[in-house]
């Protein structure tokens, strides 16, 4: 058989196989996108009015500005990728390793690994515990989880990149104030 | 149906699916068809010294190489394979039934080629000749591998992670694959069904690949679906009883010598061999290549 030919059906089949899987993916990405705005919204109800208004507003500038951004950003999508966050509470003392990932218009982070003080390390369920909402590649305004006496919060939370590798993930919530430093694995 | 295949998967479940498969399918299917064909070997009178020796030298050659396996990954490839995937990799791929299963077949084509490779050129054929020099055809024969048969499935698999799968989910699938082609090692199981044959792999068609027959030779390449072999030009079926092992036998059950003697072949002809270039070429041109002169 000649080598083009091997070439061809080879490529083929690769194309065929990768594809389908890149279709889906994206296909489920879209959907995940929509129930996720709507539970955003819920997330939202919970807020003062003022905070949800301004969430809102923001929204609105966000859809028409990143109207069909699929495709790689490169001011702002090197955020993509693996972080390291390090805690010392008394709940928790180690480091989560986060996936951040570009879903339709916003990024989402994911838990992927937990680490124990030992350097232990434990894959983790994923869970979305962090929505950047708006990111300008310097700073940026999302939702964050965070679990605290066994109960979840969705708060408002900042994002100042200190430098390409590593941001500063600030909140506070009624009084409950930290900073987090998110460093890139 | 699409639904159900897009839908996102836990990581958690998947791990714990490839763990019955790959990790515990040696207790619930491998020893105990490997204990199924010493039985068949002692009821046929050819269970002797030199396939008890051969047996126990394959697994020998398998700790050598699992060594080999682990200090690389941890030394360099896992590292590769994130490095790879987090900057030079297509939009990365969510978990979900079509990411697994493309994954799988995809795993599955790249062992098709690195296995075409191992066969045709000089270094590849030097540590896979490790798997085909046993005059056996069992189980054990399987798990018996060469000094550099961890190295090179890295070159294919490392597409893979490029186009976008995890890379836990690349070596996940690869592994699959492995164990899918554990179980064609076998005498016990004849021919099956013809749409059977005509998609998968099966034991005939890997007992026809560890022929020494010469119209057997590099044929039957797949792992686990033979399709590849049909659609690139490779496949032969099972008609002549097949002669196991390879041309220049080796005759030996040290694990030592059967686990080194492809590389001291190869060793040996390049010292053989005239001129630097010649001595390069003999490593990435067909086995049987010799300068002209």
């Amino acid at each position: 058989m000649k080598n083009s030919t091997l070439l061809f059906r080879s490529i083929s089949v690769v194309i065929l196989l990768a594809g389908s899987a890149h279709l889906a993916s994206y296909a489920s990405q879209s959907s995940n996108h929509t129930s996720g705005t709507d539970l955003e919204k819920n997330t939202i109800s919970q807020f003062p009015e003022e905070k949800k208004q301004a969430i809102e507003n923001e929204d609105r500038n966000n859809e028409t500005s990143n109207a069909s951004t699929n495709y790689y950003n490169e001011e702002t999508d090197y955020i993509i990728g693996n972080w390291r966050v390090t805690y010392n509470s008394k709940e928790f003392r180690g480091a989560i390793v986060y996936t951040i990932k570009k879903e339709g218009n916003v990024f989402n982070a994911y838990t992927y690994q937990y680490e124990d003080e030992s350097g232990n390390s434990e894959r983790a369920k994923s869970t979305k515990t962090l929505v950047i909402k708006s990111f300008d590649g310097y700073k940026g305004k999302g939702i964050y989880t965070i679990e605290y006496k066994k109960q979840i919060y969705d708060i408002e939370c900042a994002i100042d990149m200190v430098d390409e590798n590593t941001f500063k993930l600030s909140y506070d919530y009624y009084g409950y104030s930290d900073v987090e430093t998110w460093k890139r694995q | 149906m699409i639904e159900f295949l897009s839908k996102q998967l836990d990581w958690v479940d998947v791990n714990y699916w490839f763990y019955l498969i790959n990790d515990l399918s040696l207790l619930y299917i491998i020893i105990p068809f490997f204990v199924l064909e010493l039985i068949r070997y002692a009821w046929q009178k050819r269970l002797n010294k030199n396939l008890v020796f051969d047996s126990i030298a394959n697994i020998i050659t398998f700790g050598a190489f699992l060594i080999i396996e682990i200090i690389l990954g941890v030394l360099a490839v896992t590292k590769l394979y994130y490095w790879l995937y987090n900057n030079a990799s297509l939009p990365h791929l969510e978990l979900n039934w079509v990411t697994i299963i493309s994954c799988i077949i995809l795993a599955d084509f790249a062992y098709y080629w690195e296995h075409r490779m191992m066969h045709r050129i000089g270094i590849g054929w030097a540590t896979h000749t490790v798997h085909h020099s046993s005059p056996h055809f069992n189980m054990s024969v399987a798990y018996r591998f060469g000094p550099l048969d961890a190295i090179m499935p890295i070159l294919f698999s490392l597409p893979l992670v490029m186009l976008g799968y995890d890379p836990i989910l690349v070596l996940l699938s690869e592994v699959f694959v492995q164990v899918f082609q554990t179980l064609l090692h076998t005498e016990i199981i004849g021919k099956l069904t013809r749409p059977v044959e005509f998609i998968f792999n099966t034991p005939s068609h890997h007992r026809v690949h560890h022929g020494s027959n010469r119209q057997y030779w590099d044929k039957n390449y797949a792992g686990i679906l033979i399709i590849w072999d049909r659609m690139l030009g490779t496949f032969e079926p099972e008609v002549e009883t097949v002669k196991y092992g390879i041309s220049e036998p080796l005759n030996s059950t040290n694990p030592i010598k059967v686990f080194f003697h492809g590389i001291t072949r190869l060793f040996k002809k390049i010292a053989g061999i005239e001129g630097f270039k010649n001595k390069l070429l003999v490593l990435i041109k067909p086995p049987d290549w010799m300068p002209k002169n």
